[in-house]
């Protein structure tokens, strides 16, 4: 019995979802069969062509339909992905994370160059609405939050986006977007495993 | 017969380094069969179609479905020795076109992986080191595997007159 409870205790941090995951970062069914974990950063490029190109695939077909549980891992490796992060986890805290998100990939080639973040962020705010994330952005617990995704997925992952697909404790690793005909196939063949 | 001819046909350590080689290579083409046939083929599919050289899906699955049991033959065929000059040979050749598609990938920044090992290996310096080492061991192996064949026996000298 000892040597049951010592094996459930060590095994159990495996199943639980990760703890620094904001709420408005997981998307669709936590209890889906399948766990995507995607490592993003606001400002490459290449997460820029994910989220615009395969993304809303995905959570057609995937996510929406409750075959799918992604976590949104948002690093800050580049010059202002920092300071997007942080509106990104402000706008979580008051439930407008996709709205922001979907905002800052959408202008990612104009503040990029800038650096006007704010402008891609308050475009899709309420006057209210930007008072609040402007404070949350400073408070210390989000720039804490910042630090420990980016140095999380800088241990886990070599580039951005990358995406851990896990089902039944087995992981498979995806770095870019991969053929989305060929990913959803795959998707396919996991979920009648 | 040349110098290396002679080199490569009686050093007796020329020939415990060919079996190495043979052995050393025969197992990392099999090990990467192995890595590929051990996941879903939709990942190596992945893997392939990432470099953009070969964008028809049907081509695509043929290559993902194929390679891995040709690497595991080439492998076994490696390291039984049959036919040396003809196993080293492609090995050199499939080398060089692994090799030529991973520096491309890099030339054009693709930043995808390299699908050697199956999945998750980032193209870098380390994998090109990697392929290119075993490329200098399928040359030597295919250098050795030619230059050792018997040369053709003299003809034999016309009988004298009496």
């Amino acid at each position: 019995m000892k040597v049951f409870a010592l094996l459930l205790a060590a095994f159990l941090p495996a199943f639980a979802t990760n703890p620094a995951v904001a709420k408005g970062q997981g998307a669709g069914n936590p209890s889906a069969p399948i766990l995507i974990e995607l490592y993003s950063d606001f400002e490459c490029p290449a997460c820029r062509a994910f989220h615009v190109d395969m993304l809303p695939l995905l959570l057609r077909d995937f996510v929406n339909t409750g075959k799918v549980y992604l976590v949104d891992h948002d690093m800050s490796n580049h010059q202002h992905s920092a300071e997007a992060t942080g509106y990104a986890f402000a706008a979580a805290r008051i439930g407008k994370y996709s709205e922001v998100a979907n905002a800052l990939f959408q202008h990612q080639g104009e503040w990029s160059q800038n650096g006007k973040v704010w402008d891609a962020v308050a475009s899709v705010l309420s006057a209210a609405d930007q008072k609040k994330v402007a404070a949350l952005a400073k408070d210390p617990s989000i720039q804490a939050e910042i630090k420990t995704e980016t140095d999380d997925g800088r241990i886990k992952v070599a580039q951005t986006p990358t995406m851990i697909v896990i089902r039944s404790m087995r992981q498979y690793r995806f770095v870019g977007s991969p053929n989305y005909d060929l990913f959803s196939g795959f998707l396919n063949d996991l979920l009648k495993r | 017969m040349t110098f290396l001819q002679s080199i490569f046909r009686q050093n007796t350590a020329w020939r415990w380094t060919s079996l190495v080689l043979r052995v050393l290579l025969g197992v990392v083409f099999a090990y990467s069969a192995y890595a590929k046939l051990s996941e879903p083929w939709r990942i190596f599919a992945m893997d392939i179609e990432a470099y953009k050289l070969v964008t028809n899906l049907f081509l695509v699955e043929l290559i993902a479905r194929g390679l891995p049991w040709f690497e595991l033959l080439l492998g076994l065929w490696l390291i039984s020795g049959f036919w040396l000059r003809g196993s080293a040979t492609i090995c050199a050749l499939l080398l060089t076109f692994f090799i030529g598609m991973m520096v491309w990938a890099q030339i054009n920044k693709l930043g995808i992986n390299c699908g050697c090992f199956g999945s998750g290996e980032k193209i870098s310096w380390l994998t090109q080191l990697r392929d290119g080492s075993l490329l200098v061991a399928a040359l030597v192996l295919a250098a050795w595997s030619h230059l050792s064949r018997r040369s053709p026996q003299p003809p034999p000298a016309a009988p004298t007159p009496a």
